[in-house]
């Protein structure tokens, strides 16, 4: 893109940033030039943290002026390689704009800066009596802002949706520089399209969110937590409706026997010894003083229909982390084999189907690769990961993972799915776009995206090439 | 041999706890209430020393109001074998706790009575070592091993600065450390199988035990909130404040 020498860039930056706002050394590169994911090499060429919108919008002023890309930066936890800057760009890192602003008791809605941490905001949301519920495992390191570009989804979806659903206001600098100011916390507002939620989920292809207004809620009453264990693939979904039928879930995770080992591994408890090929994890509130009898009856009865081999129940708070722990350091406990990923989403009345499917696919395809499964099965969400195998070089190992690719997500477009669930395109899945999303529609990704980034500086080669 | 073990329903190790405004106790209204922890450790010992042949009955104890019913039946899903609820609205004291498990030592016989070191609500510590007093018993605090023996048990006590092994004779009273085991989580099945267990409820009078607090509180208030941290410009700054300031160095 840029010209310009790498020198003159910086110092064409050093203008209207301080000295520690700009960061070139090698291990900052390193370390802001990636998210989660690993297949790339980091080479950005350098770390920009500005702490106001104004310097913001210089950046991208800067940015049109030298064809400069840049990547936003939040947590870094990204799964999907879209926060990678592996080509020279310059790294937007929201990290210093990290101030809660607003609260305001009666809107009962927050407004933040994006580089305050997700647990953050919950912690700040406890202490006004009122609840923040996105969450999930990467909360203590995730940002505001990236969880709104990626639109996260995470563990309580089930009752409380995706973080799209608590935006009420978005402050965005699009690619152009302008500063938008978005729906302004109101909950109703029909005057004509509503742009906020074409930047929430754009991985930081339009704009730069530079703060956001976040509904919030009243605090669940107590939970508690149950894992089952599953003998058939089948039971799965059986056992989903029984649940849902009688009880008010605020979570239904699913993970393999082949996970489980992982985490036990890294020294957690057997919730119980009978071995079961896959086990859920049911998070149930306590609507009245029958709850936990009412979910005896429904394991009861799974049980009886053959669904269910064994299961526990929490006994505090304490006991629920623990059960909960068994899921949510899955993904941490694999890392060390450098999996690669697959988050994928069907509508939940195919799921059944699906999951015979691609167990047969993975069965076959992979079957010298260890395979874990997990996911947020209650919204019809698998994360698939392949472990590599020692002996395999990893541009070997991807090769291998890219041809399962083709067949993985052909059965998904077969099944009416979606080749990312939450964890977004980025660069790792801007390949496969097309097995989700029909060529019209991409053209009017392109399109739109052309609209705010004209001269697309902003996250180049993210979603789509 | 028969183990009495006490639970004790407190208020949830992760909730946090703020006084009253009006300083006259905690406000616990409506907090989720669980098995004192170390009581926990406690029952998961007895079902051990069940499963492992060496003891035949365990009977689970609690007292207070109604709802301790509902950790009296966490313990016999744990495999506490039947229950007693004393039953009573008094503000219970250790003092109280440990005459109440006399009386019911009196009337079950039994070759140890284990419990928490201390309930995490009031962090007290006093109840064990009460009751071995008033039994005249052995007792083993702070254990963080068990070995039960033909009359004896070894056990291993976390003290200050290490670990004390002592020979203790039966019958004793054994209260037990975090370290001990790492309690088995509850089956489903089992809460329905513990449902059908016998659970006994009767009052302090029916055992002829004053259960009458002793112990007057006068007020209640929150720890001082932890000042913002600050920032030195200097090494020589910082020595200096922590000389005169926090007198540290
Ligand atoms: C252990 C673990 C568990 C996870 N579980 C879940 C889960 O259950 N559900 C789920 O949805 N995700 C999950 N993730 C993925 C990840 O945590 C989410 O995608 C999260 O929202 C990313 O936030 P981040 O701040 O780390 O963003 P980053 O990884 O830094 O960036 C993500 C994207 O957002 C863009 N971006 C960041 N900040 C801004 C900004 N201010 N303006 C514009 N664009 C911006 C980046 O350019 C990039 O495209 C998990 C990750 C891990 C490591």
């Amino acid at each position: 893109m840029s010209t310009a020498s790498a020198t003159a860039l910086l110092d064409g930056i050093r203008a209207f940033l301080t000295p520690a706002q700009l960061r070139t050394d090698p291990d900052s590169r390193l370390l802001y030039g990636r998210d989660w994911t690993h297949q790339h090499t980091p080479a950005p060429l350098a770390v920009a943290l500005p702490t106001t919108v104004a310097q913001v919008q210089r950046l991208v002023q800067y940015a049109n002026d030298q064809r400069l890309a840049l990547v936003p930066s939040g947590g870094r936890t990204g799964l999907s390689g879209a926060a990678v800057a592996a080509q020279g760009e310059l790294v937007v890192s929201f990290e210093r704009m990290n101030r809660i602003l607003d609260f305001d008791p009666i809107d009962r809605s927050v407004t933040c800066e994006p580089g305050v941490i997700t647990e953050t905001l919950q912690h700040y949301a406890r202490e006004q009596g009122l609840f923040y519920p996105i969450d999930f495992a990467a909360r203590g390191s995730s940002h505001i802002g990236g969880n709104i570009a990626t639109n996260a989804g995470g563990i309580k979806v089930i009752r409380y949706g995706l973080t799209r659903d608590w935006v009420s206001g978005l402050k965005v600098v699009t690619g152009k520089g302008e500063l938008l100011d978005l729906n302004k916390g109101l909950i109703k507002n029909a005057s004509g399209y509503d742009l906020r939620h074409l930047f929430i989920g754009s991985e930081g292809t339009l704009g730069l969110i530079v703060e956001a207004t976040l509904r919030l809620t009243s605090p669940p009453g107590p939970s508690s937590v149950m894992v089952l264990g599953v003998p058939e693939l089948d039971g799965v979904m059986a056992i989903f409706d029984a649940f849902r039928n009688r009880l008010t879930l605020t979570a239904f995770e699913f993970f393999s026997a082949k996970a489980l080992r992982h985490v036990l591994n890294k020294g957690l408890q057997r919730p119980f010894e009978t071995a079961t090929p896959y086990y859920v994890l049911v998070e149930i509130e306590h609507t009245s003083a029958a709850t936990v009898d009412t979910a005896l009856a429904v394991f009861e009865q799974c049980s009886e229909q053959g669904w269910l081999a064994d299961g526990v129940i929490s006994q505090s708070e304490t006991q629920a982390q623990e059960l909960w722990a068994l899921r949510e350091n899955i993904t941490e406990s694999i890392a060390q084999y450098q999996p690669y990923k697959n988050d994928i989403a069907v509508r939940i009345s195919r799921v059944p189907a699906f999951l015979r499917a691609i167990d047969a696919l993975l069965a076959r395809e992979y079957p010298d690769f260890e395979v874990i499964w997990f996911g947020h099965i209650g919204d019809g969400n698998l994360h698939i990961s392949v472990l590599k195998p020692a002996a395999l070089d990893q541009a070997g190992f991807l090769a291998r993972c890219r041809q399962v690719n083709e067949q993985l997500f052909s059965t998904i477009r077969q099944y009416g799915g979606s080749i990312s669930a939450e964890h977004g395109v980025g660069l790792i899945k801007q390949p496969y776009l097309h097995y989700s999303r029909d060529e019209a529609e991409i053209a009017y990704l392109r399109a739109i995206k052309a609209v705010f980034d004209p001269n697309g500086i902003l996250n180049p080669g993210k979603i789509f090439a | 041999m028969k183990l009495l073990v006490a639970v004790k329903r407190v208020v949830d190790y992760n909730v946090n706890v703020r006084s009253k405004s009006d300083g006259t106790g905690p406000d616990i209204a409506n907090a989720k209430m669980s098995m004192n922890p170390f009581d926990e450790v406690a029952i998961e010992e007895a079902v051990r020393l069940k499963e492992a042949g060496k003891a035949t009955e365990i009977v689970a104890v609690s007292m207070g109001l109604k709802a301790c019913e509902e950790t009296i039946r966490t313990a016999m899903a744990m495999g506490a074998d039947r229950g007693i609820l004393v039953e009573t609205d008094a503000q219970l004291q250790p003092l109280a706790v440990a005459k109440v498990l006399k009386a019911l030592v009196a009337k079950e016989q039994p070759q140890a009575v284990l419990l928490g070191k201390q309930a995490i609500d009031d962090d007290c510590n006093q109840t064990g070592q009460m009751l071995a007093a008033l039994l005249g018993w052995a007792q083993g605090t702070f254990l963080s091993k068990l070995e039960v023996g033909d009359g004896k048990a070894i056990v291993i006590r976390e003290v200050d600065g290490g670990l004390e092994t002592d020979e203790i004779k039966l019958p004793a009273v054994l209260t037990v450390d975090l370290r001990l085991n790492e309690p088995r989580f509850v089956k489903l099945p089992n809460i329905m199988k513990a449902k059908k267990k016998p659970l006994e409820v009767i009052k302090p009078a029916d055992l002829g035990v004053d259960v009458d607090p002793r112990l007057a509180y006068s007020n209640f208030r929150d720890p001082p909130k932890r000042q913002a941290g600050i920032k030195v410009k200097t090494v020589a700054e910082l020595v200096e404040k922590l000389k005169n300031e926090a007198k540290v160095i």
